[in-house]
């Protein structure tokens, strides 16, 4: 039987027997206690026949097995102070937010301006509306006599469909947001696909159950 | 009947909640608070529980990791994504935990790791009064524990990164995050052995 799909345990190279470390000692069955412990907690189940059958290996993994107990105890356990935490290092963020320069937003006349962090912020959403297309970096310049702006975007892709006509959705969706949401006469939107996104992001190591799967709100 | 208010509108566009880490890492970087806020909501609860295994007192912790998220912030404009985001922040996290311990001379006091989980007392109270007792002996361990032995098995054990990540983390060697694990374990299965 094939192993089955990818673990979300990282799995370690099988170890090739290194030096002994300080203190290792050498089980009956010939194996250093060092290893035994390795594949027993790093190691995915059953990947290791020796393992498997060997009853000194797994005796000298059971003698993890209160450190064991106590370890997913700690992992669980929900520190009371996140939430306030979170706010805490936002509210500090907010008092510190990084603006960028000034850009026209409408005719030469009266000159309304916006800062760059806050028109990237809304050219950024407009691009993650296409599907299968996720913003980075989106950087404004003004251009020519300082009523244009030229933008230069980064994109993460998707690649279930042709990729310039990703691009090229992605670009006039930019464009329309540019005009129709910050009256802005942007002159070109220059577009660098970066990464190649994804279908679902995976980053939690010890996801909790019943945590959202990044659906939802 | 009851009346209902007006439900939110709809989010335009989609979501910042299930951008992968590193778009988020860029975006942040250009000023996007809101970007910034998923990661510390995504990476907040396992930084938090490693610095509480570093520092063994919970405000101490929150501290440290307020401190890791906030220096991140300022620094976010010049980091290179030359490591994963994740790993980036356990590194600035460590660090911060090994300055406050450096600054606080007294390793755990005794009574400082045993916070009962209140909210689940009631449901199976000898179970998880045990449960917490073994928890807090096992902190106190990991405080008996050399400071890189200690960071190692947490890095490994209650954070679920890979060797090749601690390494980085602790820019050491793959082999030696093996050796120090090892003598972790010893360490830490000595002192849990009344817990059999």
């Amino acid at each position: 039987m094939a192993l089955d799909g990818p673990r979300t345990r990282p799995s370690e190279p099988p170890a090739a027997d290194g030096p002994p470390f300080e203190g290792d000692e050498v089980l009956s069955c010939g194996r250093l206690l060092s290893r035994a412990w390795e594949q027993a907690r790093d190691a995915v189940p059953a990947a290791d026949p020796h393992t498997r059958s060997c009853p000194h290996c797994r005796e000298a993994a059971e003698g993890l097995a209160a450190v064991s107990a106590a370890t997913r105890a700690l992992r669980a356990e929900d520190p009371p102070g996140l939430r306030a935490l979170a706010a805490r290092v936002m509210d500090t963020v907010r008092a510190e937010v990084r603006r960028g320069r000034l850009l026209p937003v409408a005719g030469p006349g009266r000159e309304p301006r916006i800062a760059e962090s806050a028109a990237a912020k809304v050219l950024r959403r407009a691009a993650d509306t296409v599907p299968g297309a996720r913003a980075a970096a989106c950087r404004l310049v003004p251009v020519g006599d300082g009523i244009g702006v030229r933008v230069t975007m980064t994109l993460a892709a998707a690649l279930d469909h042709p990729l310039p006509e990703r691009v090229h959705q992605v670009r006039r969706t930019v464009l329309r947001s540019a005009g129709q949401d910050l009256g802005m006469a942007v002159t070109a939107v220059d577009i660098a696909v970066i990464d190649v996104l994804e279908p679902e992001p995976v980053w939690e190591p010890f996801r909790r159950p019943g945590s959202p799967g990044g659906g939802g709100t | 009947m009851i009346e209902r208010t007006v439900p939110p509108p709809p989010e335009p566009g989609l979501p910042v909640r299930d951008l992968p880490d590193g778009l988020l890492a860029v975006r942040a970087a250009e000023g996007d608070e809101d970007s910034f806020a998923v990661l510390v909501q995504r990476h907040g609860r396992p930084l938090l529980a490693l610095a509480r295994c570093m520092l063994g007192d919970p405000q101490d912790a929150e501290e440290a990791v307020q401190d890791a998220f906030v220096s991140a912030w300022r620094r976010l404009p010049e980091y290179r994504h030359g490591a994963e985001f994740r790993t980036w922040m356990h590194r600035i996290t460590v660090n911060r935990c090994l300055t406050m311990r450096r600054r606080r001379p007294s390793p755990l006091p005794l009574d400082a790791v045993a916070e009962p989980a209140a909210k689940d007392a009631w449901s199976q109270p000898a179970r998880f009064a045990e449960q917490d007792a073994a928890t807090a002996a096992l902190c106190r361990a990991l405080g008996d524990l050399a400071a890189g032995q200690r960071i190692c098995w947490i890095l490994r054990e209650v954070q679920g990164l890979s060797y090749k990540e601690i390494s980085q983390v602790t820019r050491t060697s793959e082999q030696t995050v093996r050796g120090r694990l090892f003598r972790a374990r010893r360490s830490l299965q000595e002192a849990m052995s009344p817990w059999r």
